[in-house]
């Protein structure tokens, strides 16, 4: 298989890998040096320490699992398992339904001027920022806020929605969805678009009513997107919305707020216990990844779409 | 046929009832999509005591921009306005830089150990070292507390580099061969053929790239405590999430007075810095409509 390769070649690969080197640099160092540095879940890491040393008298301390250990056996263990996967399956029973029903209806709208205008309304959230979206919707279910006030014309009283615990899963569930429905139809639609129109004449010739082209001809176009997608957020089921979380949560409702990223934000990044928060998100991302894993095989042998 | 097709098209036109309830649920999505920042450019044009009074619903009562006034003057505003433009241009133009160079690279067919390249960009798109180790990176290069802590993490997207790689797969490589009979060498062919080619995709790279740095936050929170180098979602957290900042006092002690005295508030400012800070990012938007789809389908042909 060993080939030797022209000088005429190698001038050329030579040309090639300096236009793609500081690339490759870049990846190396900001993507490849992190993943090296997970080993220090299996350390007792200090600021200043190696990281990985041949020489006895660098003060690496391996200490196997017992970060790992540590935070399964810690208090809030099950408070922070619970919240991150239910806000996930509320994310993906709510995040991945709305955009399929959403593009299904509007791909029934017959009045092209306002299906595009209803598409175009429906992504505009995606451009306004997390930091705008959370601060109006701290804004709107304060005590004094719209919501309370909408909630006390409707005969109710307003409560203070954003420190009661009960709360926080809608708030954060509508909230992600409000923001991001739009712009993960736009799949959707542009799937629903490529399927040839004579299709759909053709069963209607055959007298099939709209339902039945939804059922027959629609849904099955963009099964293997909706696959793709489901895989995906299975996938993340331990990786929650931490930007939102962070920016809408208070020590109030931790309860049922604090989740895997926002404890390793506090822990880690606040209070500078490195290896343990490495070691809780390497688990993480462990389980997220063997979930695509399992995801990805039922979705090829049920549906056919698959990742790999 | 000129009969049947008209037939045809009747029947489309013919409004069901389940045309009317699907209108409805779409005005309903509409609504709601729309009209929260609505509200929000609503109590930010209206008069203070109706803003206050809770009056203000679905037209402005009263004509007032005294509060966008007093923002402008807000220099702290302004200076986070001029690191988040820093940090868009900078990050956008080298994202565009490393995925047009790689993209082109790996497309070409006598590119040696292609193999072990996809492999190398592959890998970190399922793998990443997560926060923590991200951060010591950033502290060990002495990175930490420097506007490079956030320009060159962002310098590379191995996404766009894929879908820029898609793109380019599309330009026949004849076009390259001739090139080089004729002379030219690959900086050439990059600059001179390809980089032309490219325009659309440089479009959708570019979008993806500008929104995405305008509207992060938290990499700053993460890399930067220093309040001076922060770009302006940072501002808006203090101000909107910390509620730390107290905007009626931005100005000197006149202005306060001036503000107590028109009865502006706090949260009447808050929408319209609201409003000051998104506007921007929204004139992004029918070049969205335009380039940022067309990503998305590129995107998925070969996701």
């Amino acid at each position: 298989m060993k080939r030797r390769h022209s000088r005429e070649a190698i001038k050329e690969n030579l040309e090639l890998y300096s236009i793609i080197l500081p690339a490759i640099i870049m990846i190396a160092i900001f993507s490849y040096i992190p993943l090296y540095g997970l080993l220090i879940a299996f350390q007792d890491y200090a600021p200043g320490n190696a990281i990985v040393s041949f020489s006895q008298q660098a003060g690496i301390r391996w200490v196997g699992f017992k970060h790992f250990l540590k935070f399964i056996n810690g208090p809030y263990f099950i408070r922070i398992m619970r919240n991150t996967i239910w806000l996930s399956l509320l994310n993906i029973v709510f995040g991945f339904t709305i955009p399929v029903v959403f593009s299904l209806l509007l791909n029934e709208v017959k009045l092209n001027r306002f299906k595009k205008f209803v598409q175009t309304a429906s992504y505009l959230p995606y451009f306004i920022s997390m930091v705008v979206v959370a601060g109006m919707v701290l804004s709107f279910i304060n005590i004094n806020g719209v919501f309370s006030k909408l909630v006390e014309v409707f005969g109710g009283t307003a409560k203070s929605y954003n420190t009661d615990p009960r709360y926080f899963s809608r708030i954060y569930t509508i909230t992600n969805v409000w923001k991001s429905f739009g712009f993960n139809s736009i799949l959707y639609l542009s799937a629903i678009a490529a399927v040839d129109t004579a299709l759909y004449e053709s069963a209607k010739l055959d007298g099939a009513k709209r339902f039945q082209l939804m059922r027959y001809i629609t849904i099955p176009s963009i099964k293997p997107t909706m696959a793709i997608m489901l895989i995906l957020s299975v996938g993340s089921i331990l990786s929650s919305n931490t930007d939102l979380i962070l920016l809408l949560y208070s020590p109030a409702n931790y309860e049922s707020s604090d989740v895997i990223g926002t404890y390793i934000y506090r822990l880690g990044i606040e209070g500078g216990q490195f290896s343990y928060t490495t070691a809780i998100g390497l688990l993480a991302a462990v389980i997220n990844f063997l979930m695509v894993f399992v995801a990805n095989k039922a979705s090829d042998k049920f549906t056919g779409a698959s990742l790999w | 046929m000129k009969q049947k097709a008209s037939k045809r098209s009747n029947n489309l036109n013919r409004n069901t009832w389940g045309d009317y309830i699907i209108i409805v649920i779409m005005l309903l999505v509409a609504f709601i999509t729309l009209y929260p920042m609505y509200y929000v450019f609503l109590q930010s044009i209206s008069d203070p005591l109706e803003v206050a009074a809770m009056n203000v619903y679905f037209y402005p009562k009263g004509f007032f921009l005294k509060s966008y006034g007093l923002l402008v003057k807000d220099s702290q505003l302004w200076h986070s306005y001029g690191y988040t433009f820093f940090y868009v241009i900078s990050g956008t133009i080298l994202t565009l830089f490393t995925s047009v160079t790689s993209a082109y690279v790996l497309n070409a067919p006598k590119l040696i150990g292609k193999k072990w390249l996809i492999v190398f960009l592959l890998i970190p798109m399922y793998f990443s070292g997560g926060l923590i180790p991200s951060f010591l990176l950033i502290t060990k290069l002495g990175l930490y507390n420097t506007v490079w802590a956030l320009v060159l993490p962002s310098s590379y997207n191995i996404t766009y580099i894929i879908l820029t790689k898609t793109f380019f797969s599309s330009i026949p490589y004849e076009m390259t061969e001739s090139a080089k009979i004729d002379g030219a060498n690959h900086y050439r062919i990059l600059g001179q053929i390809y980089l032309p080619l490219a325009k659309p995709i440089l479009a959708v790279v570019a979008i993806y790239t500008i929104v995405g740095i305008w509207n992060s936050w938290f990499p700053s929170l993460v890399y930067q405590p220093n309040m001076d180098i922060q770009p302006l979602q940072m501002y808006l957290r203090r101000i909107l999430i910390e509620q730390s900042v107290d905007l009626t006092n931005i100005g000197s002690m006149q202005e306060a007075e001036a503000m107590a005295r028109l009865k502006l508030s706090n949260s009447q400012l808050k929408y319209s810095v609201i409003i000051l800070t998104t506007l921007p990012i929204i004139f992004v938007y029918p070049f969205f409509q335009k380039y940022f789809v067309k990503g998305v389908m590129i995107g998925s042909l070969k996701g």
